[in-house]
């Protein structure tokens, strides 16, 4: 892999990480405002969208580390009619416009709640086609170990998985900055405090369903690397014999940071004494699974093989 | 005017000498690193059993290829600026100008055509030498062969010339990007994905 493929390892995994955030951000909100009503949901969820906005900024300035000419990046939205990467760079565009558009309404609370929750729809589905486009770019014909259905159910998985983490820490600071504040709602029986942990064990439940999807795709993709041609099963290769203490490791932390913090989070969260230990965990969990993440799209790049010459 | 000009490439008569691709290399002043037109060396073959004694039916065979212009080309549809580009007469130019050096077209073409230069930050391929041919001359490699393996023209009638072969291994499935060439294979020449054979000079193309 070229060193500068890192670039676009940062990009892809923020900007979906992004898309996934604002998505969750948005269920949780409709879920909790069911609960305890607008205001309080909004309490929770206003500084966690503040959070979104920098790491969509920094995984886009990365896209342009990846380039020979940056100053020429402007040229990449050129060639919309075929190429995807043109696609991929215009969604990444909007979503970001929109987004900015919705977290300014929201944090000033301008126009009523209805019109703000319509253009956040807007820049779901708008996230939601970026992350579409951002696999597209992969999915190409050349490229076999790319062009299979597993690269767009690991793109969305990672959307998910990751933005149900990153929500979750973002609501556990929020929290505890909320504490530090002395704001009401945040001792044991407060309003924040319950929304909390219904959040967090709702996001842990998700990230160990998306993790066992992960473990489903995984052999089945492997199984049709090293069957379908020269070209996968050298990319096969790379995978098992050049990264394997990689991939080991990409999954082993995908694991326990979802699956076994995910299940202990799911349990702390259900025991109003053990506050401390749940938002450490869903640091910790957070932590873990965006380093397996990072190490899963490395090697979706390390296996890069191109048919024939290539 | 032709509309899509092609390569010939007599591989029956290929002695593998690399007249082409240095005549490239030099005429286009390709800094290190940078081979626009690669003589690939296949080998292949075992030792056989022949009644009581064993033999060996090992050979090898040489592939010279550059862009091939494809009627197709995946780098075409892949580059989000535009700056792959066709010409009226089927050459495949990169406009420099427009480059970002994504290296899309890098990881797409399955000829391994583009090729980076990195001290410009733009991507680089065989230009089918378009300032001679407007002048009527040949490109440089196929004035350059020796034995007169290469030849270039309409690939219409290059076809009906010499037929419709555009897959030697190790070369992909036609089908992927319509490649321009034409080639007359070698005796031993195994097709596209044939097994037990490999590229014996992978550090060189
Ligand atoms: S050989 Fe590669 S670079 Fe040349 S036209 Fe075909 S796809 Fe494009
Ligand atoms: S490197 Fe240049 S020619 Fe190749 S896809 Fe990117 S912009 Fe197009």
């Amino acid at each position: 892999m070229d060193t500068r493929d890192w670039a676009l390892v940062i990009f892809t995994i923020c900007a979906q990480m992004a898309v996934g955030s604002f998505i969750i951000l948005g269920v949780v909100h409709f879920f909790v405002e069911r609960k305890s009503g607008l205001q309080e949901a909004d309490r929770m969820s206003d500084r966690a969208l503040l959070a979104i906005g920098p790491v969509l900024v920094l995984g886009t300035l990365a896209s342009f580390l990846h380039l020979g000419s940056p100053i020429n990046g402007w040229r990449a939205i050129s060639n919309i009619d075929s190429s995807w990467l043109s696609r991929e760079i215009l969604f990444n565009v909007l979503f970001m416009g929109a987004g900015a558009v919705f977290a300014v309404m929201q944090w000033r609370k301008l126009s009523t709640a209805t019109i703000r929750n319509a253009i956040a729809v807007v820049a779901a589905l708008i996230g939601v086609v970026l992350v579409v486009s951002m696999s597209q770019v992969y999915m190409i014909r050349t490229v076999p170990a790319w062009d299979t259905v597993a690269t767009v159910l690991s793109f969305f998985t990672t959307t998910f998985l990751l933005g149900a983490m990153a929500m979750g820490t973002a609501y556990a600071a929020n929290y505890t900055y909320m504490q530090r504040k002395s704001e009401p709602g945040c001792g044991p029986e407060g309003a924040q405090c319950d929304l909390l942990r219904y959040a967090l064990r709702g996001l842990a439940v998700a990230s160990i369903v998306l993790v066992g999807v992960t473990f489903v795709i995984m052999p089945l993709y492997m199984g049709y690397l090293s069957n379908d041609s020269a070209a996968t099963q050298q990319s096969a290769d790379i995978i098992v014999n050049d990264y394997g203490v990689v991939l080991g490791l990409r999954l082993a932390l995908v694991f326990l940071g979802a699956v076994l913090l995910g299940g202990f989070i799911y349990r702390t969260a259900s025991d109003p004494t053990r506050e401390r230990w749940m938002i450490n965990l869903a640091y910790t969990a957070f932590a873990l699974v965006l380093i397996s993440e990072v190490l899963g799209r490395f090697l979706f790049y390390a296996s890069q093989i191109t048919s024939g010459l290539g | 005017m032709a509309k899509q000009l092609a390569f010939y490439y007599d591989q029956s008569v290929c002695t593998g000498c690399k007249a082409c691709q240095v005549a490239c290399k030099d005429d286009n002043d390709l800094s290190s690193g940078i081979i626009w037109r690669r003589v690939v060396e296949i080998n292949g073959g075992d030792w056989i059993k022949q009644g009581a004694t064993w033999g060996q039916n090992i050979f090898t065979y040489h592939l010279s290829l550059s862009c091939n212009h494809c009627e197709e080309g995946i780098c075409l549809e892949v580059c989000p600026t535009g700056a792959m580009h066709k010409r009226e007469d089927g050459v495949v130019l990169i406009d420099e100008d427009k480059c970002i050096g994504c290296r899309y077209c890098e990881w797409a073409c399955p000829y391994e055509a583009p090729q980076y230069n990195d001290d410009k930050g733009k991507m680089s391929k065989c230009d089918f030498c378009y300032n001679y041919i407007d002048e009527g001359l040949p490109p440089a490699c196929v004035a350059a062969c020796p034995m007169r393996a290469l030849d270039f023209g309409e690939l219409s009638e290059l076809q009906a010339k010499y037929g419709l072969v555009d897959n030697i291994y190790p070369m992909p499935d036609p089908s992927l990007t319509k490649p321009a060439i034409v080639i007359t294979p070698h005796a031993d020449a195994a097709l596209a994905g044939a097994e037990g054979v490999s590229i014996g000079n992978v550090e060189e193309i």
